[in-house]
């Protein structure tokens, strides 16, 4: 397929890295030279300088044969022209375009982007998507990974097992029959660095971060079964008032039951901006490694830290600090993966990887076809896949245990007409199902065969 | 039309009120008070005579910086003005001094009215009606020059939310525009603007009051003073007024047009329309009213059941509406004491609390209407930098929201409206020991002061213990007062303004 990825900022360079990586025709356009090098030195593009929306820049970027168009420049105008002129100058298919201005997200002008409009097939908004995750992240605190799947109704959670957590040195094939009623799955383990899908005979140890399939109503239950307990979060500071820390202000005011935030911010403007939009939250300007500033935010009763800065450093230092002053809990938006093993030494409870959440985003509407969600687990390591079973696919109507799925893949929760069951050797997949699949990378194109998306659109 | 925006403001102001002394010449002769009427129109023939001989001579006046000339001219109005009103007076009262003639039209011009005659009587239907005119003529003069004159100059309670330093006008340093419109043209289209707006509501209270049962002259000169809350009355208040509660409630309406400038104008200066609801002015208006008149009331309840003395419910409705009425009307420094005010005095048997209405007329109307004081917005401004301060106590930190508007009077605002309290303080202090100098006794010089500058002039009598006397203080004090009153009515801040080198040296 040939991707044009306009904007080869965080955002941009995130995407063609992931599409290239797939052997996908990926070519960057940013007017930007630097990035651009920088992104055809580091991955398999081709890079074009020049403005996004110009229709020359287009043209000699490929797009009279482009498949598909991904504006994720900074400026919100510029995203749309390009979707225009890629639509009525080239006839590109599909065009998706990150818009960030809440107006342009606003439901009531979704009417905007039809096609005899301002032709754009989706709308991505990578921050509101990371803002999202970081009210999952604190939703489940005990989970250093969480997101949901089949409208809401399944979850996935990473835990980091315990030394005194009950299941541990069990097989999970005595775990399923010890609570037969809980409708949960470990889809996957990681130790010691390394990832894999266990197999029945599998047992858990302290310090593995397990991945587990729950539905949303057993989440307590799991957690609790797995050591950990869910607190309320009432009292909450977050650092950095950037889009995602007032994304998830409002949020968090919009909630009914009342929760304190505070937010600290060290750029006085967007400290301004962000008291004015927020009603009940306080706005602390300062830096959010001073001590001082901290105690200020009454870090010492507060219930969870989220360091949300652009500065990978800066959200560590602050989360470790924020522990070591008496918050219990601390979340941290880290936005190089090399970063993410450190957490584990610096006794940070979770993390929020924006590349893996845009990345999950945009994968979703790539694997178009039945795919309905693309969640990328750790460094592209594994995905967990949500789609509708076809007809035409090899595992419709099979029983779970006489389809031959590769090792690297479990099935974590099936969805049969609106209701969430536990996969079972006897379960049988039928055409319509909407299935939730955990798989390693290196076996991602042969869950695309075995649901006979690939057809569609590879 | 045109030659007429050439000549200076203070020659069109005096051709003005040269031509408004034809109403009382015209109002004598209905009421057959031949005298008054021939003075009055022969005054009319020889200012009218001046301004042209003046007009003439300063045709070619073309003054270097022209809102400085426009804000020396409306000094002028205020102090020298009141020098030709005074003389047709001064002739048809026959048994005064000039200066009390001069003093009288001082204190209606600068809408305070403040009257050394206390026996109404002594004046003809006809000077009353002279007074009330000019007292509404003051009105006018503040509703256009306040748009027209100090909105551009940041003055007058504009610079409060402005975002350029008090006294100057706002950067003019885009290149697009390459013409800036001429003050007077401003004053003009502003005052068309303005006049029919002003006169429709006094004749709409003046039909008002007639309907009901107020003799249709008293009528008008109480719809005049209302409007340009000068409180001048031709019967000495609304004690005796014919038209009753019915006549109070419609002025308690009125009064809404000096508590902010929205209630008559939108847009006006370039802000963004903002609804009455939402007005801090408004607000804090009907805040400090509802407030102190239920203080009041506590008070005179409390005072009430100690005493045991019997009272009706009429009788505690009738105090409630006294204070309600009292309270707005010397908030807007109109000066007008309700029928029923003295009833809950008798109610509770406790002297009236005077210093309640010394605090409100202090505190005065909204910006840019005919209420003086120190004005409700300043007074918002400085609240809510109170505020804000209390919150950086525990949070030192903090980052206040609102919006760009709202930090802005929180800051700068609050900053001016401190500096603007300051010289008011200190011109009352200033006052205050001009008077005593003068043999006035302390209380009664606080009470002259604060009823001077804030151009509330019943206050004299109503606020102080023993009701106070304008005829009966010393000429020099009479002087003292005059010009405390251009100055509260001007504000200090206009005044320095003079002095800022910018407006100085161009």
């Amino acid at each position: 397929m040939k991707v044009i990825i306009c904007g080869a900022g965080q955002v941009g360079w995130q995407i063609a890295r992931h599409l290239s990586g797939e052997n996908n025709d990926v070519t960057v356009v940013d007017n930007n030279p630097e990035l651009v090098r920088r992104a055809t030195d580091t991955l398999d593009v081709q890079g074009i300088a020049g403005f996004a929306s110009y229709p020359d820049v287009l043209e000699r970027a490929g797009a009279r044969d482009a498949d598909m168009v991904i504006a994720a420049t900074h400026s919100d105008e510029v995203n749309m022209v390009t979707c225009q002129v890629a639509h009525s100058v080239f006839a590109v298919q599909r065009k998706i375009a990150r818009l960030r201005a809440q107006t342009y997200l606003d439901p009531a002008y979704s009417d905007l982007y039809r096609r005899d409009h301002l032709p754009i097939d989706v709308v991505i908004s990578p921050e509101k998507e990371v803002a999202e995750a970081a009210l999952q992240r604190l939703a489940a605190p005990a989970a250093f990974d969480t997101e949901s799947f089949l409208e809401g109704r399944a979850q996935l959670l990473g835990i980091i097992i315990d030394e005194d957590c009950p299941v541990i040195n069990t097989p999970l094939r005595q775990l399923t029959d010890l609570f037969s009623t809980l409708r949960a799955i470990v889809v996957g383990i990681r130790r010691d660095g390394a990832l894999f899908v266990p197999s029945p005979g599998d047992q858990i140890f302290p310090d593995d971060e397990c991945y587990i399939f729950t539905v949303t109503e057993d989440m307590t239950r799991t957690l609790e079964i797995f050591g950990k307990t869910q607190s309320k979060q009432e009292r909450i500071v977050i650092v950095g008032a950037g889009n995602v820390g007032l994304g998830v202000a409002k949020a968090l005011e919009a909630r009914t039951e009342r929760v304190r935030v505070r937010i600290i911010e060290r750029d006085r403007e967007a400290a301004e901006n962000a008291a004015d939009s927020l009603d009940r939250t306080i706005v602390l300007h300062g830096d959010g490694l001073d001590s001082a500033l901290l105690e200020e935010a009454n870090i010492g009763t507060a219930d969870a830290v989220l360091a949300v800065t652009d500065d990978d450093k800066t959200n560590l230092l602050t989360s470790v600090r924020a522990k070591e002053m008496g918050c219990p809990m601390a979340i941290t938006l880290i936005n190089d993966p090399t970063l993410i093993p450190l957490m584990g030494p610096l006794d940070i409870d979770a993390y929020i990887n924006p590349r893996a959440v845009t990345v999950s985003s945009i994968l979703r509407h790539i694997r178009h076809g039945r795919v309905r969600g693309v969640y990328s687990i750790g460094d592209a390591e594994a995905e967990v896949i949500e789609a509708q079973v076809l007809g035409t696919s090899p595992i419709a109507g099979k029983r779970v245990r006489d389809v031959s799925f590769p090792e690297g893949m479990l099935i974590g929760a099936i969805m049969k007409e609106g209701k969430v069951v536990r996969p079972k050797g006897d379960t049988r997949i039928e055409e319509g199902d909407v299935i939730a699949i955990f798989a390693m990378s290196e076996d991602v194109p042969e869950v695309e065969r075995l649901l006979q998306v690939s057809i569609d659109f590879f | 039309m045109t030659w007429i925006l050439r000549l200076p403001f203070t020659v069109v102001l005096m051709g003005l009120g040269a031509i408004a002394m034809l109403v009382p010449a015209a109002h004598g002769a209905v009421m057959e008070d031949f005298t008054t009427m021939r003075i009055f129109f022969y005054g009319f023939i020889l200012f009218s005579f001046l301004t042209l001989l003046i007009g003439l001579a300063t045709s070619g006046y073309n003054p270097k910086s022209v809102s400085r000339s426009q804000l020396l001219g409306l000094l002028f109005a205020f102090s020298v003005l009141p020098l030709m009103f005074a003389l047709p007076f001064y002739v048809a009262v026959g048994n005064t001094t000039f200066l009390n003639a001069w003093f009288e039209m001082v204190s209606c011009f600068t809408t305070t009215g403040a009257s050394v005659y206390d026996n109404a009587g002594r004046l003809t239907p006809s000077l009353h009606l002279w007074r009330a005119l000019i007292g509404w003529l003051g009105g006018l003069l503040i509703w256009v020059t306040a748009v027209s004159i100090f909105a551009p100059m940041n003055l007058g309670g504009f610079e409060v939310r402005a975002t350029a330093a008090a006294g100057r006008a706002g950067p003019n340093s885009y290149a697009q525009i390459s013409r800036i419109a001429d003050p007077s043209e401003r004053l003009v289209r502003f005052t068309l603007m303005l006049t029919p707006i002003y006169a429709g509501l006094t004749a709409m209270l003046w039909i008002g009051l007639v309907v009901a049962g107020e003799f249709p002259y008293i009528a008008l000169t109480h719809a005049m003073s209302t409007l340009s809350t000068s409180g001048v009355s031709a019967i000495g208040g609304l004690y005796y007024a014919a038209s009753g509660f019915w006549g109070e409630l419609l002025i308690l309406g009125f009064f809404a047009f000096a508590l902010s400038r929205l209630t008559f104008t939108k847009g006006l200066t370039g802000e963004d329309g903002q609804s009455l609801r939402r007005d801090p002015e408004f607000l804090t208006a009907l805040f400090l009213i509802l407030g102190v008149t239920f203080l009041l009331f506590l008070r005179h309840f409390l005072g009430a059941t100690d005493q045991g003395t019997g009272a009706t419910f009429g009788d505690i409705l009738a105090a409630l509406w006294g204070s309600l009425f009292t309270i707005t009307s010397f908030l807007t420094t109109t000066g007008f004491e309700s029928h029923y005010w003295d009833g809950a005095q008798f109610w509770s048997g406790l002297e009236t609390p005077g210093l309640f209405l010394i605090g409100m007329a202090l505190i005065g109307g909204g910006v840019a209407t005919t209420a003086g004081g120190v004005k409700l917005l300043r007074i918002y401004a400085l609240y809510r930098h109170g505020e804000r301060e209390l919150d950086r106590l525990l949070l030192p930190s903090s980052v206040g929201g609102g919006g760009k508007d709202a930090r802005r009077i929180r800051k700068q605002g609050a900053f001016i409206s401190w500096v603007f309290f300051m010289l008011f303080a200190i011109s009352i202090a200033a006052v205050m020991l001009l008077l005593s100098l003068t043999g006035v006794q302390f209380e009664t010089a606080m009470v002259l002061a604060v009823s001077a500058l804030s151009t509330t002039g019943p206050l004299a009598s109503v606020a102080a213990e023993a009701p106070i006397s304008y005829a009966g203080i010393p000429d020099s004090a009479k002087v003292i007062l005059a010009f405390a009153m251009v100055l509260g009515r001007l504000e200090a801040l206009a005044i320095i303004a003079l002095f800022n080198p910018e407006i100085w040296q161009r």
